[in-house]
């Protein structure tokens, strides 16, 4: 924690509610499912606890799966959801004392407000569940170790609520701990997570200015948060990267009113949506959170020019991108964008067939991308002063 | 700019009021029981109404012509049998006369499930027909209240409670058919009087007298002896029912995904059938259970918000009201049957038995009340085996089942199959439930002579006393659990209750 921060806590913290040093507690904390989107709130949260130190797992790999999750797993699943059982595994031979698996109901999403709900995948939510079984079936794997296993139901969509489950999850764990601090915790946490949040689209805008500047083709992907974990997206992304093309991702495009207007505005003006977030004109079952900002996302890749090609990655049996797969295609290939899909990703990195499906997409980017800039430029207000940098 | 010209949501096209007596509501995924009955209740109402053909194999091929890949297989029968359905209306019909004369409504449910997701799937197919100016509505499962554009279907509280009451009624006669069929002297008599039945309560959904438009239809239905009629007069049907509970068969409890559970077809492999085949007692799942589990996550849910909630007190008096004059009702029906069918199970109860081993917010399909169900069944001697059917790639029961492996560490003695059906593997399918049907058989026999020895019984002597006393066989009797799983161990032990003069 930086200096600045360590006094903005001080500052916020009420009377009576001086942190306690809690430096015997070290929490470790799986890289797995949301915890990809989600992990600065952990960090922030556990450290206005006072806690020793945070540990993550490793990024999954083969290898982890292989050597800590094997014969763990009771069920046949999508990869991301068993390969917690890997995360779960290594961390046991950590120097932890607390493991911390957040079953994460509901995820806070930019486009709440504008959607039904912000839930989680049913199976991200119950993995915990399901894969903490493997570990106590046998014995418990846990108490062999002297760790002890928590589980907070994590709904990020009901705020108030959060601070409740996660002190009741925690208090077993950590004794002195009171409701107080958690709320704090739980404040500094979403503090952490927003300027997480912002900084990434800062980032994406940065990109995007740079091919309106250079008039240059990006590349979107549209897939679940966990993706970018290198041992469940493959690192698909980094392979367009190599080739020199800049990627964004849809979970962290910049949300500026004036870009979004000049995306969407005649579609408000119009009354189709009723705002750049609406989604309600091509999703209307909009409960999902990963879900609903994927098809956000394929809304705003078919509108921005210099997203010239989406690619879509998509985990073997994932049953969430199951009925979006025609509507998300459709949408982006409706604009003359060029639409890419990576699909049954699982356990083993084809390595091969990736880089040569990469390359045939570079040739097609490389083809195509002018025409589908000045083709998608047309459709649009002139460009906004602020996308360009001189 | 418009970035998706060519896509757009489907948005079905106004059903107008005056559109109700030429178009004909078309409906489905559940037992054809509790589809007839769901047919009585909206003619009561004035909608023409007529359910999907009955699920066949072919049905999942046709599926996965028309949705996208990786569908589960509940997904990829439904949406194949709605396009057999279209598909045959439009030869008999032409494509004017489907898309003029029909809408097809379903409901949504479960959030981010693929349940809540299956009208995407149903999309796929109106396009593949092209037929994207068919009508198609997606109902809140849990609204009293709510209309389509146009007004042609409005779901008000006399139409809810109705549905309810069919739903109810389906459900009762379900479990008096699974408890009987396997006992029936006369083969084939059961289903006989299940179509009786069906009959006749179809016939008073849709008499169903309209007193009251919301409160006082409320209170109608409530305290109204208009259903309990009825079902005496289906009990008489079922008096005739002669059966022999002298047959020790396991008791099967079926949970796992809703449709899968439900249903009774090729979807599921006709699972339920075949296990009556193989000689066990089937305890299918009522859709009631599934409702009030939704009732009390409400109600989960609100103890939790209570500091955070303005008028608490009244929003948990309201809402403990709502789930009591639940259970009564379906109560009340149940006693009008001779309680024969089960009684509902504690939904608290069943959320503190998965407490360990699954959260009781972890909400999508049937969230904790497999493991709750399973539990349940073992705590209260309701059956010898556990036997959950889950679609292949069902989302939220992978987990559930996944969490069962330290169910079974702690409770080794439980007798659990899960089955994932794929819809083409038949199997294997039913070559895994084998395996467990085997030893739950051993148990059901070991039961029931444990239960012999211990009364001093023979059965020879339960015989006779079954002749003195022709009434005891009758399907409608109400045999008593004594602590035993097994429908003949129970009837043993009460019969030398009775030899006794004891009951």
């Amino acid at each position: 924690m930086s200096f600045l921060t360590s006094l903005t806590l001080l500052k916020r913290r009420p009377s009576g509610t001086e942190r306690k040093s809690r430096e015997w507690v070290k929490v470790g904390i799986p890289r797995f499912l949301n915890v990809w989107g989600t992990a600065p709130f952990w960090t922030a949260f556990f450290q206005s606890l006072g806690v020793g130190k945070v540990v993550f797992s490793s990024e999954t790999s083969e290898e982890q799966y292989r050597t800590y999750g094997k014969g763990r797993v009771t069920m046949d699943s999508c990869y991301p959801v068993k390969a917690l059982a890997g995360h779960i595994g290594e961390l046991l031979h950590k120097d932890i004392n607390l493991l911390v698996v957040p079953m994460i109901y509901s995820l806070p999403s930019f486009l709440k407000g504008y959607v039904q709900d912000t839930l989680s995948c049913t199976r991200v939510m119950m993995a915990p569940e399901n894969i903490k079984a493997g570990f106590l079936r046998e014995g418990d794997e846990f108490a062999k170790r002297g760790i002890r296993y928590v589980s907070p139901f994590v709904p990020f969509g009901e705020p108030e609520l959060l601070p409740l489950y996660l002190y009741r999850a925690l208090r077993s764990a950590i004794e002195d701990i009171t409701m107080e601090e958690v709320k704090l915790a739980v404040e500094e946490g979403f503090k952490a997570l927003r300027e997480f949040d912002r900084k990434a689209r800062e980032l994406s805008l940065k990109i995007i200015r740079w091919c309106t500047t250079n008039n240059r083709p990006a590349v979107l992907i549209l897939a679940r948060p966990y993706h970018m974990d290198p041992g469940i997206g493959h690192e698909i992304d980094a392979e367009f990267q190599l080739l020199g093309y800049p990627v964004l991702w849809y979970n962290y495009l910049p949300l500026e009113d004036w870009l979004l207007n000049w995306l969407f505005g005649k579609d408000v003006e119009e009354g189709r949506i009723r705002h750049p977030l609406d989604i309600s004109d091509v999703w209307t079952s909009s409960y999902s959170s990963n879900t609903n900002e994927i098809i956000w996302g394929a809304k705003f890749g078919s509108r921005l020019p210099w997203i010239t090609a989406v690619i879509r990655l998509s985990s073997y049996e994932c049953g969430m991108d199951q009925p979006t797969f025609t509507p998300v295609q459709r949408i982006v290939e409706s604009s003359g964008t060029m639409f890419f899909k990576f699909g049954e990703l699982d356990e083993t990195k084809p390595s091969g067939s990736v880089r040569i499906r990469v390359e045939t997409i570079a040739y097609y980017l490389q083809q195509y991308s002018q025409k589908i800039i000045e083709a998608k430029l047309k459709r649009l207000p002139p460009v906004p002063h602020q996308l360009v940098v001189y | 700019m418009r970035g998706q010209q060519d896509y757009l949501a489907y948005r079905p096209r106004p059903f107008r009021k005056e559109e109700r007596s030429k178009v004909t509501l078309l409906y489905g995924g559940l037992t054809w029981k509790h589809e007839r009955l769901l047919q009585g209740a909206l003619e009561n109402m004035g909608y023409r109404a007529k359910p999907l053909p009955q699920i066949e194999r072919k049905d999942l091929d046709i599926g996965k012509e028309f949705v996208d890949v990786g569908a589960c297989c509940p997904t990829t029968f439904t949406a194949g049998n709605l396009a057999r359905t279209l598909e045959t209306l439009k030869k008999e019909e032409g494509e004017d006369g489907v898309k003029e004369n029909y809408v097809f409504v379903t409901v949504g449910a479960c959030g981010p499930c693929r349940f809540g997701q299956y009208h995407e799937s149903y999309e796929r197919v109106l396009e593949g027909l092209n037929l994207r100016e068919f009508r198609m509505y997606l109902l809140d499962l849990m609204r009293m209240e709510q209309a389509v554009e146009g007004g042609g279907l409005e779901i008000n509280t006399p139409l809810t409670l109705g549905l309810f009451m069919g739903m109810f009624l389906g459900d009762l006669i379900t479990d008096m058919e699974y408890s009987t069929r396997p006992y029936e002297k006369e083969q084939g008599k059961t289903d006989k009087v299940v179509e009786e039945s069906i009959q006749i309560l179809y016939e008073a959904l849709k008499n169903r007298p309209l007193r009251g438009k919301k409160w006082g239809n409320l209170l109608w239905h409530l305290f109204t002896d208009y259903f309990t009629k009825a079902l005496k007069e289906v009990k008489k049907l079922w008096d005739e029912v002669e059966v022999d509970r002298l047959q020790p068969k396991p008791k099967v409890k079926i949970t796992g995904e809703f449709w899968l559970q439900t249903h009774e077809g090729e979807g599921n492999y006709n699972i339920k059938r075949w296990l009556e085949r193989e000689g066990a007692e089937v305890i299918p799942p009522p859709v009631a259970v599934w409702m009030d589990y939704l009732i009390h996550m409400e109600i989960f849910k609100l103890e939790d918000a209570k500091p955070f909630v303005k008028g608490y007190f009244l929003k948990k008096t309201v809402a403990t009201l709502v789930a009591y004059l639940y259970r009564r009702t379906y109560d009340r029906l149940r006693k009008a049957l001779g309680n024969i069918p089960n009684p509902l199970p504690s939904q608290r109860e069943l959320r503190r038995l998965a407490e360990p081993y699954f959260h009781y917010r972890l909400t999508g399909g049937e969230g904790h009340m497999l493991i709750g169900k399973a539990l349940y069944a073992l705590k209260h001697k309701q059956a010898h085996m556990i036997c959950e059917l889950s679609p292949y790639g069902c989302l939220p029961n992978t987990m559930s089942v996944g969490a069962m492996a330290k169910v079974l560490a702690d409770y080794p003695h439980l007798l659990y199959a899960p089955i994932e059906v794929k819809g083409d593997a038949e199997v294997h399918a039913l070559s895994r439930c084998q395996m467990v049907l085997t030893e739950a058989k051993k148990r059901a026999k070991e039961e029931f002579y444990q239960v012999l020895e211990m009364t001093g019984l023979t059965l020879e002597r339960i015989r006779e006393f079954e002749e003195d006393n022709p009434h005891i066989r009758r399907a409608t009797y109400h045999v008593p659990r004594y602590g035993f799983v097994g429908t003949a161990a129970n009837y043993v032990y009460h019969v030398a209750q009775l030899m006794r003069g004891r009951r």
